[in-house]
């Protein structure tokens, strides 16, 4: 994918199974988005294209696809249940079809109420809410979500969730575009890691910490764990949780701080999560930005 | 037999202009901007009526009142009968006269020097406010105009009071012309088009921007096509700019009909309107692409802008082609061969108003005509092509103007 003269997304090519639940994690500026809006055909790409059975996909074609936008934004003076009619009749529903389902999910999400107020009268979360409500419409086969979570109290991320969780039960296949690792450990099957617009990991979670390598050692303590570039890399400080790169022999580390007066409440040998890969390839910086 | 993929293109276009409508006809900024011409029109209608109703009313009761006049006649043209009717008392000076007016003896004097086309009619009176004031030189007038009218035959009468009427006919190839009536039904077209678009552009603009200022645009293109998505829109306006057209249209018809006695309105004889179909037919074609066409480079513009208020600017220019051309009216009428005339005739851009009054007063030659309107369909078609791609290119630009080297150099 190109813009301009300069190429944002490099040799991507990836495969989602049916029926299965994919995480596509990258820091911000990393390509997600633009390589979403490439394989729906918002932006047309260089080259490459999206194949759903084999066949090239097209936005008016028999694929029933749902996508919630990165970028949200929704007719501001229309009605909530104009503009979800008005989605779900693009969508292929009849009219009162598409009302009465509208009406429905309303009421699931605690909107019923705000069926007939402007969409700008909503807060930004009942905004989203209504978004997503637009992108599980007739049932897709193909559930595309950026960022579903963003901006999100935790009861209401826990309904979206839910929400999401019983499509899949329904046979839909998921995306998710997010920074969310832990959403990603619990719900995805397998995972791929975007970096400078080029795949950095890609497979089951398993796979991908796998492919990451090694293991990490978490250590709990009082006392400041000194550097030791011989024997290992602190990678991660949070508060008394410090995780180490190993280098060396494990009894060599134990030895080492012992000697230096650290007294550990835990010496543990891990595998590192995805938050542990997703802050060794993309540095702190990128990580508190995302977290931001 | 229509395909799956075609019928849910159909749905969809069909499901867009429905949608776009509705909203348009909810929309309270809509129905003010469509009621406004009327309800100008009425209220100046009934400002006129009311106006000239109370002024009648005024100028009877001015009439009825009396008042103590003197004159001094050294023109000897004011009938002596009409000063005795008036019960005018002759003053021998115009000093006499003016002392007496003055002092308050008479309410009026006037003085009627002994050449009266060289020398100025004096009037002197009792102050009675501005408006009344008047009556002093009305009467003043009204006894020269009655003592002339008296003192000439009828017809030399008529040409005093400027009351001649004539009565013209012309022939076009042996047949009576039908004049100013022939205008009427070709003209429908520029004054459908100047309405259409000087209204409605705005909404045309808007309409295009609306979509990116809200953000909704991804969920849009990720759902349809950009071609169906703009294609709904154009549909949308043209059956809005109709509806438009019927606000405006039906409460003056109602109004003429209602209010026709009352304001004196001329009786319109619909049936004796001449009928060109040529004209007609030549008039709604270049009505329908020029209206298309301006659409287009709207919704154009719209499209590469992040926002209806950055494309304001540009609006602009797009009305100042679009109506500039009306200062050089007279030239289309007076000289349609000349230079101007032609370059504003084929340049696609300010075209349809020279193209619409030309075809309207009768000097539009076929050709030519033709020639112009093959320009004006390649223009829109061109336009809405660029269009399309610069929405397909623009549409997620949120927040930055994009540039005619960007969308050119970017894949189709």
């Amino acid at each position: 994918m190109t813009f301009d003269k300069t190429t944002v997304i490099k040799d991507l090519s990836f495969t989602v199974r049916k029926g299965e639940t994919f995480g596509f994690l990258g820091s911000n500026g990393s390509g997600k988005t633009t390589t979403i809006r490439a394989l729906l055909g918002i932006y047309q790409p260089s080259d490459g294209t999206l194949l759903i059975d084999g066949k090239p996909y097209e936005v008016d074609g028999p694929v029933r696809l749902g996508y919630l936008p990165e970028e949200r934004g929704l007719y501001k003076k229309e009605t909530v249940v104009d503009t979800m009619t008005y989605f779900g009749r693009l969508k292929g529903m009849g009219r009162r079809e598409a009302k009465q389902w509208s009406l429905d999910y309303l009421q699931r999400v605690e909107l019923g109420d705000k069926a007939d107020e402007r969409l700008d009268k909503l807060s930004g979360g009942q905004q989203q809410k209504v978004q997503l409500g637009i992108a599980v419409m007739s049932n897709p086969d193909l559930l595309i979500l950026d960022e579903p979570t963003k901006g999100l109290d935790p009861v209401n991320r826990r309904l979206l969730m839910d929400i999401v969780e019983e499509h899949q039960q329904k046979g839909a296949t998921v995306i998710f575009v997010t920074h969310q690792m832990e959403e990603v450990e619990r719900l995805c099957d397998r995972i791929m890691l975007l970096k400078d617009g080029q795949r950095r990991l890609y497979g089951t979670i398993d796979e991908v910490k796998e492919e990451f390598g090694g293991k990490v050692l978490e250590i709990v303590s009082n006392s400041p764990v000194p550097a030791n570039d011989k024997l290992y890399t602190i990678k991660r400080k949070e508060g008394k949780v410090v995780t180490l790169e190993p280098h060396g022999d494990l009894l060599a580390i134990q030895r080492s701080l012992t000697t230096a007066g650290v007294a550990c409440d835990r010496f543990e040998l891990k595998r590192p999560s995805l938050d542990d890969i997703f802050v060794s390839i993309y540095g702190h910086a990128a990580k508190e930005e995302n977290r931001a | 037999m229509a395909t799956p993929l075609r019928r849910k293109t159909v749905h969809n276009l069909g499901t867009v202009v429905r949608f776009e409508i509705v909203r348009t006809l909810k929309k309270r900024s809509f129905w003010i901007a469509a009621l406004a011409v009327p309800v100008i029109v009425a209220a100046i209608g009934a400002i006129i009526f009311f106006s000239n109703k109370t002024t009648d009313t005024e100028s009877q009761n001015l009439a009825k009142e009396q008042y103590s006049l003197g004159v001094t006649d050294s023109s000897h043209l004011v009938a002596p009968g009409l000063l005795k009717a008036v019960e005018a008392k002759p003053f021998a000076t115009k000093a006499e006269g003016i002392e007496a007016a003055k002092s308050g003896k008479i309410d009026a004097y006037f003085y009627y020097p002994a050449n009266i086309s060289k020398q100025k009619v004096e009037v002197y009176g009792k102050e009675v406010g501005l408006f009344k004031d008047s009556r002093y030189q009305e009467l003043a007038n009204q006894l020269l105009v009655q003592s002339a009218a008296a003192q000439t035959d009828p017809s030399l009468r008529a040409i005093l009071q400027n009351n001649v009427q004539f009565d013209a006919t012309t022939y076009t190839d042996g047949q009576v012309d039908k004049g100013f009536l022939k205008l009427i039904a070709p003209g429908i077209f520029l004054v459908l088009f100047y309405f259409m678009i000087a209204t409605f552009g705005n909404q045309i603009l808007t309409s295009v921007t609306e979509e990116k200022e809200n953000r909704v645009i991804e969920m849009i293109l990720a759902t349809i096509k950009p071609t169906t998505l703009l294609v709904g829109k154009l549909l949308s306006l043209i059956v809005l700019a109709f509806i438009q057209m019927l606000v405006i249209l039906i409460p003056i018809i109602s109004g003429y009909f209602i209010f026709k006695s009352q304001l004196s309105l001329p009786s319109l004889d619909l049936s004796s309107l001449p009928l060109d179909p040529v004209a007609i037919g030549l008039g709604a074609a270049i009505f329908i692409v020029s209206y298309l066409m301006y659409t287009g480079i709207l919704m154009t513009l719209g499209a590469a802008m992040p926002t209806a208020k950055e494309a304001g600017g540009f609006f602009g220019a797009v009305m100042a082609l679009t109506f500039g051309p009306l200062y050089a009216a007279p030239l289309f009428i007076s000289a349609p061969h000349s230079l101007i005339v032609q370059i504003l005739s084929y340049f696609p851009l300010t075209a349809p108003i020279p193209l619409l009054l030309r075809n309207a007063v009768g000097n539009l030659e076929l050709i030519p005509a033709l020639i112009s309107l093959a320009l004006l369909v390649l223009t829109t078609l061109v336009t809405i092509r660029i269009g399309v791609r610069i929405f397909r290119f623009g549409a997620l630009e949120y927040s930055r103007k994009l540039s005619m080297k960007e969308v050119l150099r970017r894949k189709a």
